[in-house]
């Protein structure tokens, strides 16, 4: 229960957090008084317009081009595909089901298991240059416009996110790996499953940021 | 002065009436802290609350209630678990229930008093305490529906002539070697109830049968001066040498009893295994006994250790003792923590078993009983199968067929193993309901339908007194020998001499040699010819005295009739086929009858070492018969009649033909088990997740097939998954992904590797950044 709390605030306030930042640095509409839940219906609509499909797919295909060039491109959709798949299913089932996962879905869940740890593994070894930690940031005016990151330049966040995502992927794996040997006891057992849905959540909410930062345009900060 | 005397004989009445009544609950014994077991050398007394003084002529056996009453309450422990089936409101969880077994109407019906899915309620098929007393009392403790309130007692029961079957109390605390179920299964069959208990435990020697009393007689009314042979009256010849001269007996007693007292009624085993084969429950072998777990305080509501008890009996400390409050502690119902290790249990870690499995299974799936296999192994239960009852007479039976392990989830939704057996009985359908009918009833309407056997046995019977045989009297028929039994039944053997096509011939039997019992003789040669028909002569005039002869015996050789024709051979010209060698027939207004009609010879040879005691001819014909019945009596509460076994429903169709149905009312009847408990080197899942998970696993594909008394294909086969509501084809698909699980361990294995150390690079990088040993880039 706790674990679902948890869940749902953090992504409810994420959400919140993410679309608050880009309406503050909207310049206000002449003779209009701002309001935020009027600006953000008026979001949702849009991302639902044939024009904002295309250019969010322009902006993608722009956006892996420059990053997985070639073949590599590949390695980027199943790592998507699978994260996607692994949220979608955990999540709703760690919320919803009493139950637990269980059925067509845990079987896939477990089969596609195996495609993230693939290709988190193979994301790293093409991209860990690019987000390498001893590599000098840029000027601070990059930078988030609100609170807790309004000092933070926009790479350096990045770079934070991709190893936290990282980080989250590797306990994922290593859980799901703990609990298929005869290893660990029962109450290790469930330790893991602990700590495989909060990595999980941590992995939700640092692709989601990443995601926010590297496709949607940004707006200058104030 | 007359009202004076009235009003002191009232007073003297009540004075000694209370005085008579039975003593209070009051004087109950706490325990006072002490281990030991107060030495129990105490005075038998009767029925009537009177000592028992042994050298007295016709002493009463003794009575647990009174003997037992003065320090532990009998009202008390009358509402413990074995004795309050009438009494009980709570359910609990499913057990054991009784099966009327009636091998000749293939009827096998699961009933209790306790409410269970599938098990029928006595009462709702007219059985009287009484009945089922008679029925079961064989493996029943005393008390409960066996001694029944006087208000209670039916007036076609022989209560007054058998006494009650008291709580035997010594059943199960009596440590004494002596003590002798068998006994108690055989009083109770001689309807000596009263004496049951002290001819059991050994403390005297019980002669006579109630049975064979008059309705009218009365335990006080004594023995019986003029019948000393059969109609003999039950009475007791105590062992004296057990008594004090204060007339005490010194009894050893158990406060916690044995096992072995328990597995007279509780036991179960494979039913091809071979005793010396046999493991004991892994508590057992570690000196546990029954009631280590299975306690009780005086008012015997025993723990039962499923889990869940809690809730159904608060008073019981029952999570205790399931397996998890011994194994692994946790938290009672009530909030209360439970240590682990109780008794020394040890305290599992259930190494890489998925979660899961301890949310949805109970800890007996993987722990106990038979490893499940393609089909459901057979077991054989003593209440049941009425087992542990030795003497001449074989009382085990065959039937109910159970099976387990079957695996079917219980009121925490967990899968839990079951034993389960198919019913089968008779039953009329009254709208949409099915009420079973009594044996007795279908035996009455059958006629000699169920008993094929008769045939033969008949004849062999009047052939047995025929004094010049040499030999025992047999047929052959079918490649086999039948001959007669000590029952009255027929013993088949092989006869690898004769094949099956071959005809009957009816034979004697001396030392394995057979000969026919009338030889091929010459008629041409006047001496061989008259040797033979003197034989011929004896055998006839011998068969006839069979018992419900259907016509005259004759014999037919050749084209010549023999028969017995007011004391005299007659011979005279056959005008059927003529016959080679010898053959007897039945002479009925002028035409030959066959000896054994094709009917029963048919069901004979069918059923010969066939486990199964009915046919589908025959159930054809008992289902004409019940319906012929019917019409007679014009009846139109009753019928259509129907007989269920192996799963199936079997009715007569439109055009009189058999035809089979599913119904739910030939369901399974499951309850579950917790033992043997097997170890956790031999637990379900030892050899790793493929024991279940793997295509065509038995766990998940075995099956489970229809079973019982008679003798079909017809019958219902069910998989493990469908007990368990689980989907076939994702347990397929699941177990089949378990192929590849190797693969996907080790490519989560490198991955982790690889991202790990990329991992590890990256922090002792920031490390390097941060002590200034690594320099920053553009």
């Amino acid at each position: 229960m706790v674990f679902i709390i948890i869940t749902v605030l953090s992504v409810l306030g994420l959400v919140f957090w993410l679309t608050n930042v880009r309406f503050a640095a909207k310049p206000p509409a002449p003779g209009k008084k701002p309001d935020y839940f009027s600006w953000l219906w008026a979001g949702i609509r849009g991302l639902f317009k044939k024009e904002t499909l295309k250019k969010g797919r322009k902006a993608l295909d722009t956006w892996i081009n420059s990053y997985y060039p070639g073949w590599t491109k590949w390695i980027f959709w199943a790592l998507a595909a699978s994260f996607v798949y692994q949220a979608a299913s955990g999540f709703l089932f760690a919320v919803f089901s009493p139950r637990g996962m269980f059925g067509i879905p845990l079987l896939l869940h477990v089969s596609v298991g195996g495609l993230f740890a693939v290709s988190l593994a193979m994301t790293l070894i093409l991209r860990a240059r690019a987000y390498r930690p001893d590599q000098e940031e840029e000027a601070a005016t990059q930078s988030f416009a609100r609170p807790p990151l309004k000092n933070i330049s926009k790479s350096l966040l990045r770079k934070i996110l991709f190893w936290l995502f990282a980080a989250a992927g590797l306990c994922l794996i290593a859980t799901a790996l703990g609990s298929m040997v005869p290893v660990f006891s029962f109450e290790t057992q469930q330790s893991m499953i602990d700590v495989h849905r909060y990595s999980a959540l941590i992995a939700l909410l640092t692709a989601s940021i990443f995601l926010d930062t590297a496709f949607l345009p940004q707006s200058q900060a104030k | 002065m007359k009202q004076r005397i009235l009003i002191f004989a009232l007073a003297a009445i009540v004075l000694v009436a209370a005085t008579a009544i039975p003593s209070s609950p009051q004087k109950k014994i706490a325990w006072d802290g002490s281990r030991i077991t107060p030495v129990h050398q105490i005075p038998l007394k009767d029925e009537l609350n009177q000592v028992i003084v042994p050298a007295e002529s016709y002493p009463l056996p003794f009575s647990s209630r009174y003997t037992c009453e003065p320090c532990h309450d009998y009202r008390v422990i009358r509402q413990g678990l074995h004795f309050n089936e009438t009494t009980s409101t709570s359910t609990g969880r499913s057990g054991e229930p009784w099966v009327w077994v009636d091998e000749k109407t293939g009827t096998t019906l699961p009933l209790s008093y306790r409410n269970s899915k599938g098990i029928w309620n006595p009462k709702d098929l007219g059985l009287t305490p009484w009945d089922f007393t008679l029925l079961f009392g064989r493996h029943m403790t005393g008390g409960g529906i066996a001694e029944p309130d006087d208000k209670d007692m039916t007036p076609e029961s022989r209560w007054n002539v058998a006494g009650k079957l008291e709580i035997n109390c010594l059943g199960c605390h009596n440590a004494s070697q002596v003590q002798s179920h068998s006994e108690w299964a055989k009083q109770v069959l001689r309807e000596n109830f009263r004496w049951a208990a002290t001819a059991a435990s050994g403390l005297g020697e019980v002669g006579g049968m109630s049975s064979r009393l008059k309705g009218t007689w009365d335990v006080f009314d004594g023995p019986n001066p003029d019948d000393s042979e059969w109609a003999v009256a039950p009475s007791v010849l105590y062992n004296k040498n057990l008594f004090d001269s204060k007339h005490r007996l010194m009894f050893d007693i158990a406060y916690k009893p044995e096992d072995s007292r328990c597995l007279a009624c509780h036991s179960a085993a494979l039913a091809e295994m071979k005793k010396f084969n046999f493991d004991e429950d892994v508590h057992s072998a570690a000196g546990l006994k029954c009631v280590s777990c299975h306690r009780n305080d005086i008012t015997h509501a025993m723990v039962r250790g499923y889990e869940g008890e809690g809730k159904d009996n608060a008073a019981l400390p029952s999570e205790d003792f399931t397996c998890a409050g011994c194994h692994l502690g946790g938290k009672s119902t009530k909030d209360q923590a439970i240590l682990p290790g109780r008794l020394g249990a040890p305290c599992p870690l259930h190494k890489g078993i998925p979660k899961v499995h301890f949310d949805r299974l109970s800890c007996t799936a993987c722990h106990s009983g038979p490893m499940p296999a393609k089909e459901a192994a057979r077991v054989r239960t003593s209440r049941a199968n009425r087992l542990g009852i030795y003497g001449v007479a074989q009382w085990a039976t065959g039937f109910p067929s159970i099976l387990e392990p079957v695996y079917i989830r219980d009121k925490n939704k967990k899968l839990t193993p079951h034993r389960l057996f198919w019913p089968s009985f008779w039953a009329e359908i009254k709208g949409e309901k099915i009420s079973p009918l009594k044996p007795e009833f279908i035996s009455a309407a059958a006629g000699e339908i169920l008993t094929p056997e008769k045939a033969v046995t008949r004849v062999l019977t009047a052939l047995f007194n025929m004094p010049e045989l040499e030999g025992t009297p047999a047929l052959v028929m079918g490649g086999k020998i039948y001959e007669l039994n000590v029952d009255g039944g027929l013993d088949a053997s092989p006869y690898p001499a004769l094949s099956k096509e071959k005809a009957l011939f009816w034979a004697a039997k001396k030392d394995s040699q057979i000969t026919a019992l009338i030889p091929v003789f010459n008629p041409d040669l006047p001496e061989a010819a008259a040797e033979a028909e003197t034989h011929i002569q004896k055998v006839l005039e011998a068969l006839k005295n069979t018992e419900a002869a259907p016509g005259q015996p004759v014999c037919v050789y050749k084209n010549v009739l023999y028969r017995i024709v007011e004391s005299y051979m007659d011979k005279s010209e056959f005008k059927g086929e003529p016959a080679s060698p010898p053959q007897l027939f039945w002479l009925k207004d002028g035409k030959t009858l066959p000896f054994i009609p094709d009917f029963e010879r048919k069901t004979i040879e069918e059923l010969t070492g066939a486990e199964q005691t009915l046919t589908e001819a025959q159930v054809e014909l008992v289902l004409k018969a019940l319906e012929k019945k019917r019409q007679e009596t014009k009846s139109n509460e009753t019928g259509p009649f129907v007989y269920i076994s192996g799963g199936k429903l079997f009715r007569l169709s439109d055009k009189q033909t058999l035809e089979v149905k599913n119904n739910e009312a030939a369901g399974p009847v499951a309850w579950p088990f917790a033992h043997q408990v097997r170890p956790a080197k031999q637990a379900l899942g030892t050899n790793g997740c493929t024991d279940c998970h793997r295509a065509g696993s038995s766990f998940f594909f075995g099956r489970v097939t229809g079973s019982g008394p008679l003798k079909t294909n017809r019958v219902l086969v069910r998989s493990a998954s469908s007990f368990m509501g689980l989907t076939r084809p994702y347990h397929f698909l699941f177990g089949l992904s378990f192929t590849v699980r190797p693969v996907l361990k080790w490519i989560l294995f490198i991955a982790v590797v690889v991202v790990g150390m990329m991992l590890l690079l990256v922090l002792l990088i920031v490390l390097g950044k941060l002590t200034g040993l690594i320099e920053k880039r553009r």
